[in-house]
């Protein structure tokens, strides 16, 4: 696959592979906040229907009080009410959603209008992209605070999502302390979605539930932990049956048991994996990538950057930070040099060196014009003599040689 | 994205233009007069309640209509963005090899922060880090004590120089660029002239020069390397009242000037820090946007034909990035057609060609060859390696 060695094309529509859940974020919570729109009305119409008609059989056949037709009256009316409100407080957040939706939907049509990768707008649109890939990074990691701040002092708080990710955070803090209410809280909001998809969070929090009553050895506990798995994982049996099975088994061991897997089970490590599930569920369900978009930009990146010189024991006379005609390259300046150091490096068909290579006794290859460009610009070489930018040694012109590099 | 844009164009339009609301205000005062006429008249309530029937009926029909037309546009909304979306699905995460550098991507931020003069978010984020890192440690100490003591031993943060020698960047360019002094910038390039010279770097004088636009030069010790440049300078203070009119006016009215010194100043300093003087984190997240369509593209194919890399050191496929973002010499032997590594280095042949020592040892086999780009012979002890 020969491709040529640089290219400055910019093709906007692959470019967007990053933006994906720019846009799909926001539609993803109007389809739901439409749902909820929806299920409201349904409930209403679902209760309103019915006790009209009942009202006009019964006052009909006179089994009801005028004032028992009034009272009934009322309550559809602050039913209806109800609805009303609840539909306008949605509405206020789909507005807001959908400004949001055509803001990011802006940002990326300013790509289409710059017409290459060295534009000094290309420039301006990545640093966006950067701080935004940034806030992502920080967000899922749980900096929710440094987040918050990167946002607003780039006047990037439209294009990111903070509400979101904080209040998944929220749930994962609290799941790392011990509790599952605001996680089950979580499920129940997102019922509809998570049963469609076939997700075990729920089974999971009850379980973990059921687990820490059976942890107390207490009896009425225990009693109540019969109770709850009844209730609450007896009817997953057809998918879960072996966790149950495992549930029960539970009760006649307690938590300093070393047998398996009822010791794992009463392993504290499982509010970890209740987080991390959470966190997994959460992504799924809003077609979040489960990476930060961070990483898969940065493991791109580095590789496509990345050359053997990077990493050699060799002092690069191309790319150091010794001499001043050349810029440190980014993969071996101390940011990101480790980082680099297991990334595959980049793939290259043809040799790129400067023009006019010449080679010093020492083995350095130069580009002739740019060494004695430097040896001029440093003042203690005489005339006819050039300095080696990076090792220091000083040569005699005569002593550059030209090297052929194919 | 056309399509994207229009079709949400069309959900705002109909957001805005929503009946559902109202149809639901209608339901309430249908059930609400009602309700006053049985008040009035409780004789009526079977009547009144009978012809109720039909209209709230209908009110629901509606609202659910409205409903169905947004649901709708919701879908075309959701087709347009598939559509744009298509056949790019974000990378597999099969082998995040970054998801276990933590440590490091976060240090690489931190420094990213402070070199972009975010110096309060940079702060609040290392603060963060060490709060989340002391939890971690009361975790994972009450269970594995060993864990605990390699978590206090990585300090991968930058130090506090680092973040005082970027605030001091921060402060010379401030100056130089809004208030348009020069002296902290000559100072530090004083203070850092024999680091600077070694490396050939006329900084000092460059930051001189512009110095003495405005004020009159003080360049005299600079005066054995930059003789001509400072020739120029006294032959310009001649012309001092009326510099517009000199020949000596390209020096000092150039409008860039100030901005490519401000550039040259930005380069030496990190460069003496050992930093490149772009963001290494923004240059690597850009190139690896513009590498991603290629490299999805490769994923997918191997996937099809249930390939792998064969050389796992490079990646199988060749990127073009704008020439900026070259910043080392390549060297491909001409031979093998590999690119050379400190275990295969470039040899030099006597006749000036260059190929990688795998080349000239299987060219070889250690007597005298002939050179496969010209006719002349010698013998490969004669080859020398070459650095570029």
């Amino acid at each position: 696959m020969a491709a040529e060695l640089t290219s400055t094309k910019l093709n906007p529509e692959s470019h967007l592979i990053l933006d994906q859940p720019l846009l799909r974020l926001p539609h993803e919570l109007a389809r739901r906040n439409f749902k909820t729109v929806q299920r409201a009305v349904e409930r209403e119409k679902d209760y309103v229907l019915p006790a009209l008609r009942e009202a006009a059989n019964a006052s009909l056949s006179n089994r009801q009080t005028p004032d028992q037709t009034l009272a009934a009256l009322d309550a559809m009316i602050s039913r209806m009410q109800g609805l009303k409100r609840k539909m306008e407080s949605l509405q206020e957040e789909e507005k807001k959603i959908q400004n949001q939706s055509r803001k990011r939907i802006q940002h990326l049509e300013t790509l289409h209008q710059i017409p290459s990768l060295v534009d000094v707008k290309y420039d301006q649109w990545s640093r966006v992209r950067l701080d935004r890939l940034l806030v992502d990074h920080m967000l899922r990691s749980g900096y929710s605070d440094s987040a918050k701040q990167l946002a607003q002092e780039r006047d990037i708080e439209d294009i990111v999502d903070l509400t979101v990710f904080t209040q998944c955070q929220r749930v994962v803090e609290s799941l790392r302390r011990g509790e599952t209410k605001e996680a089950l809280q979580w499920c129940g909001e997102n019922k509809a979605a998570l049963k469609k998809s076939h997700h075990t969070l729920e089974f999971e929090l009850r379980l973990q539930q059921y687990i820490e009553m059976v942890r107390t050895q207490d009896q009425s506990k225990k009693l109540e932990a019969i109770l709850h798995a009844r209730k609450y994982l007896t009817p997953n049996h057809e998918s879960q049956n072996s966790e149950i099975m495992q549930a029960a088994g539970l009760l006649v061991f307690n938590q300093n048991t070393r047998a398996e897997p009822y010791k794992t089970l009463f392993s504290l490590d499982r509010w970890k994996f209740l987080a991390d599930l959470f966190v997994k569920t959460h992504h799924e369900l809003l077609s979040l990538p489960s990476q930060p978009l961070l990483h898969i930009a940065l493991s791109a990146g580095l590789s496509a950057l990345k050359t053997p010189l990077c990493h050699s024991a060799y002092t690069s006379s191309s790319s150091n930070s010794q001499s001043t005609s050349t810029s440190v390259c980014p993969i071996c300046s101390t940011e990101l040099n480790e980082l680099a150091r297991k990334m595959p490096y980049a793939h290259h068909s043809k040799s790129y060196v400067e023009a006019d290579p010449i080679v010093l006794p020492n083995g350095r290859v130069y580009g002739k014009a740019r060494l004695l460009d430097i040896s001029r610009n440093l003042g203690a070489v005489e005339a006819g003599k050039v300095k080696d930018p990076t090792t220091g040694e000083v040569f005699d012109e005569e002593e550059m040689k030209k090297v052929y590099i194919m | 994205m056309e399509a994207v844009q229009k079709e949400h164009g069309r959900l705002l339009k109909r957001l805005k233009a929503s009946q559902s609301i109202k149809h639901v205000q209608s339901t309430i005062e249908i059930l609400q007069s009602a309700r006053d006429t049985i008040h009035s008249d409780p004789n009526q309530a079977a009547v009144t309640l009978a012809k109720l029937q039909n209209p709230v009926k209908a009110s629901f029909e509606s609202i659910n209509d409205t409903l169905k037309e947004t649901h709708s546009g919701m879908n075309k909304y959701t087709k347009s963005l598939d559509k744009l979306f298509k056949d790019r699905p974000l990378p597999s995460t099969d082998h995040d090899v970054l998801s276990t550098q933590e440590p490091l991507i976060n240090r690489a931020i931190a420094m990213h922060l402070l070199r972009e003069g975010q110096f309060s978010v940079a702060s609040t984020f290392l603060e963060e880090i060490a709060k989340q890192k002391s939890l971690e440690f009361v975790q994972s100490s009450s269970q594995s004590p060993e864990k605990a003591a390699t978590l206090l031993e990585m300090d991968e943060e930058p130090s506090e120089t680092t973040r005082q020698q970027f605030a001091s960047m921060y402060y010379i360019l401030h100056e130089m660029k809004e208030n348009r002094n020069l002296q902290p910038a000559i100072e530090w390039s004083r203070d850092h002239r024999a680091a600077l010279e070694a490396r050939g770097s006329n900084l000092e004088f460059e930051l001189c020069r512009l110095h003495a636009g405005i004020r009159s030069p003080r360049v005299s010790s600079l005066r054995p390397r930059y003789l001509r440049e400072v020739q120029q300078l006294v032959g310009a203070m001649a012309f001092c009242p009326n510099m517009r009119g000199s020949p000596y006016a390209s020096i000092f009215n150039n409008p860039s000037a100030w901005d490519d010194v401000a550039q040259f100043f930005t380069r030496e300093f990190c460069s003496l820090l050992g930093l490149s003087a772009d963001s290494p984190l923004y240059v690597a997240a850009t190139a690896g946007a513009i590498a991603l369509p290629t490299l999805l593209k490769l994923q997918s194919i191997m996937k099809a034909k249930r390939t792998e890399w064969t050389s796992e050191n490079e990646l199988p496929v060749e990127i073009s990035l704008p020439p900026s973002y070259l910043f080392h010499s390549i060297f491909v032997c001409p031979v093998s057609k590999e690119q050379a590594t400190d275990d295969n280095p470039p040899m030099m042949i006597p006749c000036g060609h260059v190929i990688a020592e795998e080349s000239l040892r299987r060219l070889s086999k250690g007597n005298r060859f002939k050179c496969p780009y010209c006719p002349s012979e010698s013998h490969p002890r004669d080859a020398r390696k070459v650095f570029l």
